[in-house]
């Protein structure tokens, strides 16, 4: 059999480094077969635009996919619900993803919108969503997905009591039927951030048949059109997934089936791996990086996500109403320092709400915030508070979150600002912030949304549930946020987003601190895995290698 | 049963209905003092405050808080438990399956306190001042000041990933497999059960060496009674009423202990459901859990105290 050799190339290995496995930086052997496998695999998952070299480096050196086996994963919660409309939580996507298939899909390393159920879409005008739907795509339970599917997803989502996401939908004025596979989503207002929203919860197609059946209990027995059919869920405890024959993408997906594991400690979720009892584990902590490269056969896979850690203002009140006191807490913070000590320096400062290997991510405000106490000490001053400021910010009681508020209130304190937190549960302290408006600030995060103009919309649009001073930051900015979601070609949202990002920098409406590592570890048989800007992980690519 | 101890049974249950219902309510009360809201969870992460009312409306969360829990306690007088807010599901089938595999682990580290705790005790009280009296009593004190969590962190990392002679995590059930449940279980009742060795053997020890040398000892060595028979026929069945409140006492704390031991171990347990119930203030499961909780409890104090009128005939007078 011939070999050959491919050296990686140095961009591959700053590719591999920030999205890919980490790798030796040795010369990868592959056997022109498995160049060959390889690479007719890539073309019919069409899944490996945008990931490089540093994917296809990493896949040639663990070889071509094996179909079969069946991977055992750790994961770190359980899910709130298994069906997309009812459940509220971040975590939910990983096992939604196995069984549900999403009309848009993304593209692992840009979230850039790709086809899914939907073949195509287009705005015939600005009011108007036109999707043209796959052919010959059947849910689990043999319904057909079609037009008719589609308009009750989209009905349900929106008018649903137990629904979630009407929020998601608002923009969503009805569906009309087309044809057998093509429908359009009538607008209230333009809306170019529709199909992003449509690769997330709202475009996880759910089985007519079986949502109207099952009533309620369609939350734990989910039937969808994704690569692997539901089998059990134990709460807390199990949740098992098996192949769908059926499934659109040939050739996929690669295992046999997918057992979650639930251990919410995620040092106990990492032993296992370590006692070879599972073979996947993700969402763990940078600080478990250490671990993993010492154990055995183990490998890590380090992504960039779009989970941003930020310190939420509230703009319309006291002293954080002047703008030169928000630009003074921006300079106060070494965020280099931040990441180092807060994520072993595997994470990337935030200077904005996307990070740097995002489609929208603007190169001109990188490092726009440096790190200076003096200029800090000057702008509060200016501000009126020469003896320096007190700043009242919430925090939770978990043991990262109180070392990153440690860290923050010495660099504050350098640039005499006298930094206090009143820490709680996630819940009390988000809902005490968000909803009762409690407090200057909020240590938090943002977790990400597939379309950056939602994200900036519901962190900054006057009454959005996540801007706290539910006040409008400026005319301009609404204006900017609006125009963002009225584009539907990606230079011109591009060009609109930066403007976004322009105002909300300009303005100072939110500390943005880092972007945490999407950190996972794997054993030796697992191969295929390929990180998302999202931070939750899809299965369809990995395969068991014998 | 006798008539005398039918009548202790039947008094201890009777008294009993006032801790349940008074454990509940103080459980149901203190919930509702933990900040949070269950309702805020449910609606997801960008809710606004008319869909978290709209929740809090839907599941009775906006009733008042007697009414709240007079509806719940009418249910389970039903036999009712009423389902999880979180997950949907019957909170009675949740707790029968997750009560196995706790109780293996509680009366597997039981089992392993007395077994290793006994001898300790016997030999250290035996021999009081020796060496080995000071090696049994400093290995106990050992034990009552390592926290569990760590000993079981130690043991995952020296007897599973070291040495792969037991699983690291997860658990099996025992009806479909007895020793391959106890194959998981191991680790987990060892550590758990080291302070439970350590007590058991303090207390044996203490009590044993009062009464070794107590008068009535003293006359049966004038007797002519062996060292041997005087502690196999008197020494021993003097201190088994001590014992037995040991070993009540420790069932209930061992039960409590495996909130950490279930974590460290990722064991599908009650501890694990309780504290996941207990963060995300999904009542109806805390509250079905406790009240299985205080009916182990109280089953197991019932049973010790019939034990101890069979130990003890002075008891029943």
């Amino acid at each position: 059999m011939t070999t050959s050799r491919f050296p990686m190339t140095d961009a591959a290995r700053r590719g591999a480094m920030t999205r890919g496995e980490h790798e030796s930086g040795a010369p990868v052997d592959v056997s022109r077969r498995e160049l060959i496998s390889l690479l007719t695999g890539a073309c019919v998952t069409g899944a490996v635009a945008g990931t490089g070299l540093s994917a296809s480096g990493s896949a040639l050196a663990q070889g071509a996919p094996r179909k079969g086996g069946v991977l055992k994963v750790s994961a770190p919660a359980n899910p709130s619900s298994l069906d997309p409309a009812t459940g509220g939580a971040g975590s939910d996507h990983a096992f939604l993803f196995t069984i549900f298939a999403t009309l848009i899909e993304w593209d692992y390393a840009t979230l850039k919108p790709q086809p899914g159920l939907a073949e195509s879409w287009s705005y015939p005008d600005n009011k108007t969503l036109l999707l043209n739907l796959r052919n010959g795509v059947t849910f689990h339970d043999g319904t057909p997905f079609d037009a008719e599917a589609v308009k009750f997803n989209i009905e349900r989502a929106k008018t649903s009591q137990r629904s979630n996401i009407k929020a998601d939908l608002a923009t969503v004025e009805r569906v009309e039927i087309l044809g057998p596979h093509q429908v359009a989503l009538k607008l209230t207002q333009a809306d170019s951030a529709l199909p992003l929203i449509l690769s997330d919860r709202a475009g996880m197609m759910v089985s007519p048949k079986a949502a109207q059946a099952l009533g309620n209990e369609h939350d734990r027995k989910p039937v969808g059109a994704g690569p692997w059919k539901f089998v059990s869920w134990s709460d807390n405890q199990k949740i098992v997934v098996t192949r769908s024959e059926a499934y659109w993408k040939p050739g996929l997906p690669y295992l046999d089936g997918i057992e979650f594991a639930i251990i919410p400690e995620l040092n106990t979720g990492l032993r296992s791996l370590i006692a070879k009892q599972n073979d996947f584990a993700y969402s763990l902590q940078p600080n478990q990086k250490q671990v993993i490269d010492r154990a055995k056969g183990l490998k890590s896979v380090v992504g960039s996500t779009l989970y941003c850690q930020q310190i939420y203002l509230n703009f319309g009140k006291g002293a954080l109403a002047d703008v030169r006191v928000r630009r003074a807490l921006n300079h106060a913070v070494d965020r280099a320092t931040y990441v180092k000590l807060t994520m072993a320096g595997l994470g990337e400062a935030a200077w904005m709400n996307l990070p740097s290997t995002h489609w929208a991510y603007d190169k001109s405000l990188a490092n726009c915030w440096p790190h200076d106490p003096e200029l800090a000490r000057k702008l509060l001053a200016e501000a009126g508070h020469k003896d320096g400021l007190d700043l009242n910010l919430l925090g939770y009681t978990d043991q990262a979150s109180v070392q990153r508020q440690e860290i923050l209130i010495e660099q504050f304190r350098k640039a005499g600002v006298r930094a206090r937190f009143s820490n709680g549960s996630i819940a009390e302290k988000s809902a005490q912030y968000f909803v009762e408006k409690q407090g200057d600030g909020l240590l938090s995060a943002w977790t990400g949304r597939p379309d950056p103009s939602l994200s900036y919309s519901l962190m900054y649009m006057k009454n959005a549930y996540f801007n706290a001073s539910q006040t409008e930051a400026s005319p301009e900015l609404t204006a900017a946020l609006l125009a963002s979601r009225s584009l539907d070609d990606i230079e011109g949202r591009k060009r609109a987003l930066a403007k976004v990002q322009k105002i909300v920098t300009d303005l100072a409406l939110v500390i943005p601190l880092a972007f945490p590592p999407e950190l996972v570890a794997m054993g030796p048989n697992v191969a295929g895995y390929k990180p998302s800007l999202l931070g939750k992980p899809k299965f369809d690519l990995i395969s068991l290698t014998a | 049963m006798d008539r005398k101890r039918l009548r202790l049974v039947g008094r201890r249950l009777v008294q009993f209905i006032p801790v349940i219902v008074l454990a509940t309510f103080i459980v149901f009360g203190l919930m509702q003092l933990v900040p949070g809201d269950i309702a805020v969870t449910l609606a997801g992460e960008s809710a606004s405050t008319e869909r978290i009312a709209e929740i809090r409306q839907l599941y009775g969360l906006d009733r008042p808080m007697l009414m709240q829990y007079g509806s719940w306690l009418w249910h389970a007088l039903h036999g009712d438990l009423s389902r999880s807010i979180l997950s949907g599901e019957p909170v009675l089938r949740m707790a029968l399956e997750r009560f196995p595999a706790t109780l293996l682990m509680v009366v597997y580290a039981l089992v392993l306190s007395l077994l290793i705790g006994i001898p300790m005790g016997i030999l250290a009280a035996t021999r009081p001042g020796s060496r080995l009296d000071g090696f049994v009593s400093g290995t106990a004190s050992v034990g009552v000041a390592v926290p569990n969590f760590w000993l079981a962190m130690l043991l995952v990392a020296s007897f599973a990933l070291e040495r792969p002679w037991f699983p690291a995590t997860g658990s099996a059930p025992f009806g479909e497999d007895p020793l391959r449940a106890l194959h998981f279980a191991t680790l987990p009742a060892i550590a758990l059960a080291s302070g439970g060795i350590a007590e058991v053997a303090r207390q044996l020890r203490s009590s044993l060496i009062e009464i070794l040398g107590s008068q009535f000892v003293r006359t049966l060595r004038a007797k002519g009674l062996s060292s041997g028979q005087i502690l196999w026929k008197h020494g021993l069945k003097n201190v088994s009423v001590n014992l037995l409140t040991v070993i009540g006492l420790l069932f209930n704390r061992l039960l409590g202990a495996t909130v950490v031991i279930e974590a460290v171990f990722a064991i599908p347990g009650v501890g694990s459901t309780v504290v996941h119930s207990a963060i995300n203030k999904d009542f109806p499961v805390i509250q079905g859990i406790v009240l299985a909780m205080v009916l182990i409890v109280i089953v197991v104090n019932l049973i010790v105290d019939v034990l101890y009128t069979v130990l003890d005939p002075r008891v029943n007078r």
